[in-house]
């Protein structure tokens, strides 16, 4: 009898570790195209380093929020499409007349990051509001469309980080607003 | 009967919202999933397997196949439906699987000694089957079938004892027909 309920432990624990596994391994594979995108940042971008750690910082959140499931993996897609905005606008000032290499010709670039960061935060504000979603959903969301835009921003240093999330505060915050006024009428 | 029917959809109904939420990655569930699908599944897999201790392997490898690919699930389908076609698919292969092996020898050796001993089972049988067919017939038969057994000089002549003989044998293949149904 402890036999059998030695074999059905082990078979439950067995069952557990590839139940992990085989969502770990499509969490991988799933957020493998994210991979393609982090190497076009680092192959485009002037301080490719930079790219690199925010790029693996980003691989290494998708895949997490893939494989732990539940709702906030749809948080994902969003947030790296959203993400991509600041990445192209940045990646793209560089070659638009205007040569980002030095510390102090930063100006397009920068703007590039705050109105990069503000359409992104418009973005995810608007999918999260869209699907009715929670706090959960937004601070994923949110997560991977910082990293994938740092990805670009990162080379103008803490100046380029700075203007990407200022740019995303005040793109989310409509509809942040929007949502403490839906909130205050429904409980009022 | 109809209780039974409702009480059973009720569990299949929330057998598949459990796996539903399994598959979207809820791992609250994973325990009370194993423990819904583990008692259909085994009872399964030994009805198929027909043996009490390969179908609890094989239904033991049915539950890691089922639970690892939850998330494949789909929740418009029945769970238990869905979690039965792979461990009876897994049962299939279990039984193909001892039939090759049954069929391929792993070493000649091993199964020439194998076939050897079901000979000799197979010719005790038969020996003692024959002996008790013998006990069936008269004693004159008897007699005459042993001494011509162990090539014994009887009183009788060559042509009463060749009739003789004839007879004895003819009614100890009908006597073996009768008792086995075998013999012709």
């Amino acid at each position: 009898m402890e036999s059998v309920t030695n074999d059905l432990e082990r078979t439950r624990r067995r069952a557990r570790f590839r139940y992990e596994w085989v969502r770990a391994r499509r969490a991988l594979v799933g957020f493998l195209p994210a991979l393609g995108l982090v190497a076009a940042a680092c192959s485009f971008s002037d301080r490719p380093l930079r790219a690199l750690g925010f790029g693996l910082a980003l691989f290494a959140v998708g895949a997490t929020v893939l494989w732990y499931g539940r709702d906030v993996r749809r948080a994902v897609l969003p947030g790296l499409v959203a993400g991509v905005v600041p990445l192209v606008l940045v990646l793209g000032a560089r070659h638009v007349g205007h040569h980002c290499d030095s510390e102090t010709c930063t100006s397009l670039c920068l703007a590039a990051c705050v109105i990069g960061g503000a359409l992104a935060g418009l973005a995810v504000g608007a999918s999260k509001t869209g699907r009715k979603a929670g706090a959960s959903f937004w601070i994923v969301a949110s997560s991977v469309a910082v990293l994938t835009g740092a990805m670009a921003c990162a080379r103008l240093g803490i100046a380029g980080l700075g203007g990407l999330l200022v740019g995303y505060g005040a793109g989310l915050l409509p509809s942040l607003i929007r949502r403490m006024l839906s909130k205050a009428e429904s409980t009022g | 009967m109809a209780q039974r029917n409702a009480a059973e959809s009720v569990g299949d109904q929330e057998l598949d919202a459990l796996m539903a939420r399994l598959a979207e990655g809820d791992r609250s569930v994973f325990d009370e999933v194993f423990r819904r699908l583990w008692p259909p599944m085994l009872r399964l897999c030994i009805s198929l397997v027909k043996h009490e201790a390969d179908g609890a392997d094989a239904a033991q490898l049915a539950m890691v196949k089922v639970l690892e690919r939850a998330a494949d699930y789909d929740r418009v389908r029945p769970a238990l439906p869905w979690a039965m076609a792979i461990a009876a698919w897994e049962c299939r292969s279990l039984n193909r699987w001892r039939q090759r092996r049954h069929e391929a020898p792993v070493d000649p050796a091993e199964r020439m000694e194998g076939v050897g001993g079901e000979q000799e089972l197979v010719s005790r049988d038969l020996v003692r089957a024959a002996v008790a067919s013998l006990g069936e017939l008269s004693v004159l038969d008897r007699e005459t079938l042993l001494s011509t057994f162990w090539d014994e000089c009887s009183p009788s002549s060559g042509a009463t004892l060749r009739k003789r003989r004839e007879r004895a044998v003819g009614r100890l293949r009908s006597t073996f027909r009768r008792l086995y149904g075998i013999g012709d």
